[in-house]
């Protein structure tokens, strides 16, 4: 019990485990950065509500935001080899990594699709009209005149799925992915003093979220451009 | 690796379901004390009661930084080093191995539910106008008056969508307690798993569960809305 906690231990398990933060980064950037622009094509696909797709597109969102994302994990990493294996493609060897990163791209394909086709709703009528008017195709408008305004508008929410998605690569190690959270795990164990190793995990998972928060709320200040913030 | 078969997924959604209630309990437990201590926490940081206040401000911006999942592995580990002591302590008569961890699931989820509410709740005071208080004191009410029976009404309505939102969360978190071996529906849902060594019927037996009970519960704050247009 007197030996559950030293400061030495946790010194010593800093240098050893910050690394593979690397790791858990890679997740959240792959994610983010993926699941961002599979969010885009989901938006406009939603508005154009093109049939049978857009049913489909709904089912996919619903099951996104109504089932945990360590749940969507495990079926797509037992799930996509049979369902891929169907048509003689075997990718039994892939990097239980890629498993991970393929459904933070799909969860944050749906989530953030359906903030962007609400922020492109949010943008005035008139705003396409405007650009039709002055001979841009429709995807000139779309994407110089009226995506830039929803993005700026979807801001807010952004910000905190990407501090929600920084959370959930914890989850990862579930599945036996040696990212910051998993390595911590393998550390912990073999040393069986596994309370230093979580405390960091916990205190670098605090202080990195709190940065994202306090970075995203700078960003929208810088990008109001002095206009009055709705929630203030 | 052996293919998806529909009898294996009928026999874990059978597993799985009659594992109901215990993921019931845990997330009614964590939606109780949500509520309460929700609220408790949201009211003295709205009337800036000194010291408490700031203190509570600090729990909830540090805790928001919090991982359920590491949460979840630290009170896990917590538990199984003072548990030993805690049944000698108090002479409970039990075996260290046959004590049950579920209490771990319960706090982490209450804590997690604890802090999101409470920032829903604030959120849903800072939107009443400053204008209902002076009305409520203007007529002799004391301050206890006309928060319960002035502000408070009016604060439900607002923070409904946000507290079933949050609730949402709390039904999806309930399976992260999966990861320190507590039998829920996630768990149980694998049981039949572990003879044919086929996991994908197991996760999406528990995943059906789980996305039948949201959106049963996203349609009834559809209800909820529609309802509460005709004020």
């Amino acid at each position: 019990m007197a030996n559950l906690f030293s400061w030495e231990r946790l010194w010593n398990i800093i240098p050893q485990l910050s690394p593979y933060l690397l790791i858990t980064f890679q997740i959240v950037i792959i994610g983010l950065l993926f699941g961002t622009l599979l969010g885009i094509l989901v938006a406009i696909l939603l508005l154009n509500k093109i049939p049978i797709l857009h049913q489909l597109l709904s089912v996919y969102i619903s099951f996104m935001r109504g089932t945990s994302m360590l749940i969507q994990m495990m079926v797509i990493y037992y799930g996509l080899p049979l369902l891929l294996n169907n048509f003689g493609i075997d990718i039994n060897g892939l990097d239980k990594l890629v498993f991970v990163e393929i459904t933070f791209i799909l969860n944050y394909g749906a989530f953030l699709g359906e903030e962007f086709r609400a922020a492109i709703l949010a943008v005035p009528k008139e705003q396409t009209e405007a650009g039709y008017s002055i001979g841009l195709t429709w995807s000139q408008t779309f994407f110089r005149i009226i995506l830039p305004q929803a993005l700026l508008t979807a801001l807010p929410a952004y910000g905190a799925e990407a501090v929600s998605c920084f959370h959930l690569t914890s989850i990862a190690f579930t599945l036996g992915v040696v990212d910051f959270l998993g390595r911590a795990n393998t550390l912990g164990s073999a040393s069986g003093h596994l309370l230093e190793t979580y405390l960091y995990v916990a205190f670098v998972y605090i202080v990195i979220s709190m940065l994202l928060r306090l970075g995203f709320y700078l960003l929208e200040k810088k990008f109001s451009f002095g206009r009055e913030g709705v929630n203030n | 690796m052996m293919g998806f078969t529909l009898n294996n997924f009928i026999e874990s959604l059978k597993s799985g379901l009659s594992y109901l209630p215990v993921t019931a309990k845990l997330t009614f437990t964590a939606v109780v004390f949500g509520i309460l201590f929700g609220l408790l926490i949201a009211v003295l940081r709205y009337y800036k009661v000194p010291v408490i206040s700031k203190i509570l401000t600090v729990f909830v911006t540090i805790y928001q930084g919090f991982p359920m999942m590491v949460a979840l592995l630290i009170y896990n580990l917590l538990f199984s080093f003072y548990i030993g002591p805690i049944i000698q302590f108090f002479h409970l008569g039990i075996e260290v191995r046959e004590a049950n961890n579920i209490i771990v699931g319960y706090f982490a989820l209450s804590l997690g539910a604890i802090t999101s509410m409470s920032e829903t709740l604030r959120g849903a005071l800072n939107s009443v106008e400053k204008l209902q208080f002076e009305a409520g004191y203007s007529i002799g009410l004391t301050k206890f008056q006309t928060f319960t029976r002035i502000i408070l009404p009016q604060i439900i309505p607002v923070a409904i969508p946000g507290l079933i939102n949050n609730l949402v969360g709390i039904i999806k978190g309930t399976s992260f307690v999966m990861a320190i071996g507590i039998l829920e529906v996630t768990n149980a849902s694998l049981i039949p798993c572990f003879r044919t060594f086929s996991y994908v019927e197991g996760y999406l037996a528990a995943a059906l569960i789980y996305w039948f009970f949201t959106l049963l519960i996203e349609t009834l704050l559809s209800v909820v809305e529609k309802t509460q247009k005709q004020y």
